[in-house]
């Protein structure tokens, strides 16, 4: 039974088409993916003739027997409130901060003109999309709950009213792995027991590998190619999917060829790291306990764990960028001073590369003055025209234009202004890159890019990179070994091959489960 | 929540503490005092009166002396009105200035509030623009060019209000007055509602709130209104101490026996005693109305409440 049908979709922005003669239909039970890369009009073709974003929708858009686009204000509203349900991006901000779960349940409850919900039904409600402690979660406010527990109460209340239509616009790429996998799981479990049809806006494609039935590769508002999910991903028609496959990186790719690895580089011991808790409360919170780590000359270890694991506070700790409260970090053999003795010379070692490279980047300076600023103190010998040789040098190994020294960070792309972030480091001749998500941030094709950039250096420089990343498929792309994090501690550590293939602690195996596509 | 009601008044004694003693300090480094008039005294009646005020003591003990009293809630005769003492001079005043005040800063909120929506919704629209126009206007005049104005037309020309007076507080001779003062509260409070709540209304849980199928006007009362509302509260705290200090220009111009009256009048008399217990007074209310402001924050986002 067909729930949704979109025929030749056009959305208009300010006068500008950025969708343009997109069709797909949606069956009950069935999940329909919409791909690709950002900016492809993929969120747009699922709002707009919805009457939620600021797109003027043309074409035409069927929820049963209700045609969408040209209705009137009153008609949208109601078709929102009565057969189709949202869930959005980011769970953190998706909720109303001021109303409790159970002011907000109630709410998304009656707003097909059902009765208000008891107490115990909401309960149910809440059981069922697996949060924990529904009780006293219905007198909580939004603020409380960490991401994957606000993503599923969102998902109770867009199922609240029973829809026929489920549309989730990247339900789950602001959580982790195996977060991730728990969220997907339980969106089928809705299609298989109330029949809901699932219409998902992902850049995912392991994700959709798993859980679509039918996909529509979206390009600059036009479909590229669709059809059966397993069918188009496995043997993409155009040379478009063709790009966003191989540019996702998957477990069952064949294992990459990895520079030699040296002598070890640094030896981190015991390392402690807690934080002062929030407000009067007494006592701190332990961050990082008694984490160990080694890494040699060209190796690349790849630090994973879910979200507040404390990957990137050891990871800050052993680079002295971030606080410490035990534990030696030796650089060749020789102790690192701590985080204020550090001289410049000792900060070269390490550079740092960022998740955001937006915000990583001063808005006020010039693409050149940003690269330039470390030579500031690492290179005082250097004049003027010594640096812009250099800033020539570093903008070229990043495949950056010449020209790109004049720009400011708001003219480049996120992807541009990744690789800016990167020849800054580069810059100062390190021997190591610590990598915090540095891909995370950034779209399928760009991110893949990237990835391919950091191999590059790999090879030619003969760089150690400590990668953090909650994605084992990015990790094992790149790294030599592979060591998980969970709760402070590092639980299993060896070969990358072989912690995938064989992962030993329980925490790493499910986030093997959640990582195969 | 008592636990950030305790941490406050904790908070601020050191506050009042300081604002006394700074006060005290600077009362006295002004020249002149309180028995210099048109014709000097003599020497022995001027010491005579000075030991009978103590204002012969060394400064640091008239300041622990007058801390002393004013924690046991005396705050001393006034030297001018030679037969009242300053608690006397404040019960008297502080009613009135606190009914034009509060009625003002109601009176502000509900224009303010109302005007910002109004415009918020008809964003981009005339109706807008003119409602942004007029709260401009309303912040950029002040109560000394208004004030009289309105006592212009509404008083002498139309004859509608009475020009001026306090007459035990009768109605109509408190309309002018509080209208006045919150004119130019009201447009602060129009500009930032509407600001606020242009924000609320493009962000993800509003998007949220609509998806679920609710009218626009719930959406705004229910989910965009309160987080819109964040940047008002933090400007009710100052505003209602500007409401304080604004009301001795208003009391001047339409003569209303209020505080602020005492207040100019001291410190131009140098009376210590009266100028002092006036500032402490505002202090510890201005203080409280930033508690109040807090309070109303934690209402108005959970995340802001005290842990």
């Amino acid at each position: 039974m067909i729930v949704y049908t979109v025929e030749d979709l056009s959305v208009r922005i300010d006068g500008k088409t950025v969708v343009e003669n997109v069709s797909f239909t949606v069956e009950a039970s069935q999940c329909v993916a919409l791909v690709g890369a950002s900016g492809s009009g993929k969120s747009q073709s699922c709002l707009a003739p919805f009457g939620l974003s600021p797109g003027i929708p043309g074409g035409s858009a069927r929820l049963g027997d209700t045609e969408l686009i040209g209705a009137g204000r009153a008609i949208l509203q109601r078709q929102r409130g009565r057969d189709v349900g949202f869930v959005f991006q980011h769970p953190l901000t998706a909720l109303t901060p001021h109303l409790t779960i159970g002011t907000q349940l109630s709410e998304a409850w009656q707003q097909a003109g059902a009765e208000a919900p008891s107490r115990e039904a909401m309960i149910v409600a809440l059981e069922r999309v697996g949060l924990d402690e529904p009780e006293s979660r219905l007198d909580q406010f939004p603020h409380r709950l960490s991401g994957g527990q606000r993503q599923r109460a969102l998902i109770a209340m867009a199922i609240a009213h029973n829809p026929k239509l489920l549309i989730a616009d990247e339900p789950v790429s602001a959580l982790d792995a195996s977060l991730r996998n728990d969220i997907m799981a339980l969106l089928d479990a809705l299609r298989r027991e109330d029949g809901l049809a699932l219409l998902l806006v992902s850049h995912d494609l392991a994700t959709i590998d798993r859980h679509a039935d039918q996909i529509v590769m979206l390009r600059d508002g036009r479909v590229e190619e669709s059809g059966p999910a397993a069918l188009h991903l496995a043997a993409p028609t155009s040379e478009y999917g063709r790009e966003l496959v191989a540019a996702t990186p998957r477990l069952t790719d064949p294992p990459p060829t990895l520079p030699e690895t040296g002598a070890p580089l640094f030896v981190a011991g015991d390392i402690h790291v807690s934080f002062p808790r929030p407000g009067w409360r007494k006592g701190r919170v332990q961050a990082v306990s008694g984490a160990s780590l080694t890494v040699h000359e060209g190796e690349a270890l790849a630090l994973v764990g879910g979200s507040g694991s404390g990957k990137s506070t050891l990871a800050r700790a052993i680079a002295r960028l971030g606080p410490v409260d035990t534990g030696v970090v030796r650089w060749r053999g020789d102790p690192l001073p701590q985080r204020k003795r550090m001289s410049p010379l000792h900060r070269r070692l390490i550079q740092p590369v960022f998740q955001d490279p937006s915000a990583s980047l001063d808005p006020q300076w010039r693409v050149s003055d940003i690269i330039a600023e470390p030579l500031r103190h690492l290179r005082p010998d250097l004049a003027e025209r010594g640096r812009a040789g250099l800033i020539k040098q570093v903008l070229q190994e990043v495949d950056l234009p010449a020209e790109f020294a004049d720009r400011f960070p708001r003219e480049l792309s996120g992807g541009q202004a990744q690789r800016v972030a990167i020849a800054r480091a580069l810059v100062s001749e390190p021997e190591m890159l610590l990598l915090d998500e540095a891909t995370s941030a950034l779209d399928v094709l760009v991110a893949g890019r990237v990835l391919d950039l950091l191999e590059k250096l790999q090879h030619e420089r003969d760089l150690a990179l400590l990668f953090i990343t909650h994605d084992l498929a990015v990790a094992r792309r790149l790294c030599h070994r592979i060591a998980v994090m969970e709760a402070g501690e590092i639980i299993e550590e060896g070969p990358a091959q072989q912690v995938i293939a064989a992962p030993t602690h329980p925490v790493t195996q499910k986030l093997v489960v959640a990582s195969r596509a | 929540m008592r636990a950030l009601l305790l941490r406050r008044l904790i908070t601020a004694i050191p506050t009042l503490l300081g604002v006394v003693i700074l006060s005290f300090v600077l009362m006295r480094l002004a020249p002149g005092g309180p028995f210099d008039g048109e014709r000097a005294l003599d020497e022995e009646t001027r010491a005579a009166m000075d030991a009978a005020y103590g204002l012969d003591l060394p400064l640091g003990e008239q300041i622990l002396l007058y801390i002393g009293r004013i924690v046991r809630g005396d705050f001393g005769p006034s030297l001018v009105y030679r037969d009242f003492t300053v608690s006397e001079l404040i019960a008297q005043g502080l009613p009135i200035s606190l009914t034009i005040g509060g009625l003002a800063l109601l009176l502000a909120c509900a224009l303010g509030i109302g005007g910002g929506l109004w415009a918020a919704v008809r964003a981009g629209r005339w109706q807008d623009e003119a409602i942004m126009g007029a709260a401009t206007l309303l912040t950029a005049l002040p109560v000394f060019v208004t004030g009289p104005l309105f006592v212009l037309i509404f008083a002498l020309g139309l004859g509608w209000l009475p020009v001026s007076g306090w007459e035990a507080g009768s109605p109509s001779h408190l309309v002018l007055p509080v209208v006045a003062l919150a004119l130019p509260f009201a447009g602060a409070i129009a500009k930032l509602t509407r600001a606020g709540l242009a924000r609320a209304l493009n962000e993800d849980h509003v998007r949220t709130a609509r998806a679920r199928g609710l009218a626009e006007r719930q959406v705004i009362a229910r989910h965009a209104l309160r987080p819109a509302l964040v940047p008002v509260a933090s400007y009710l705290g100052p505003a209602a101490a500007g409401l304080l200090t604004g009301a001795v220009i208003i009391e001047t111009v339409f003569a209303l026996p209020g505080l602020g009256r005492y207040f100019v009048q001291g410190a131009l008399n140098r009376d210590y005693p009266l100028v002092l217990g006036v500032v402490t007074l505002y202090a510890g209310l201005i203080i409280l109305f930033n508690l109040v402001a807090d309070l109303i924050y934690g209402w108005l986002d959970p995340r802001m409440r005290a842990e």
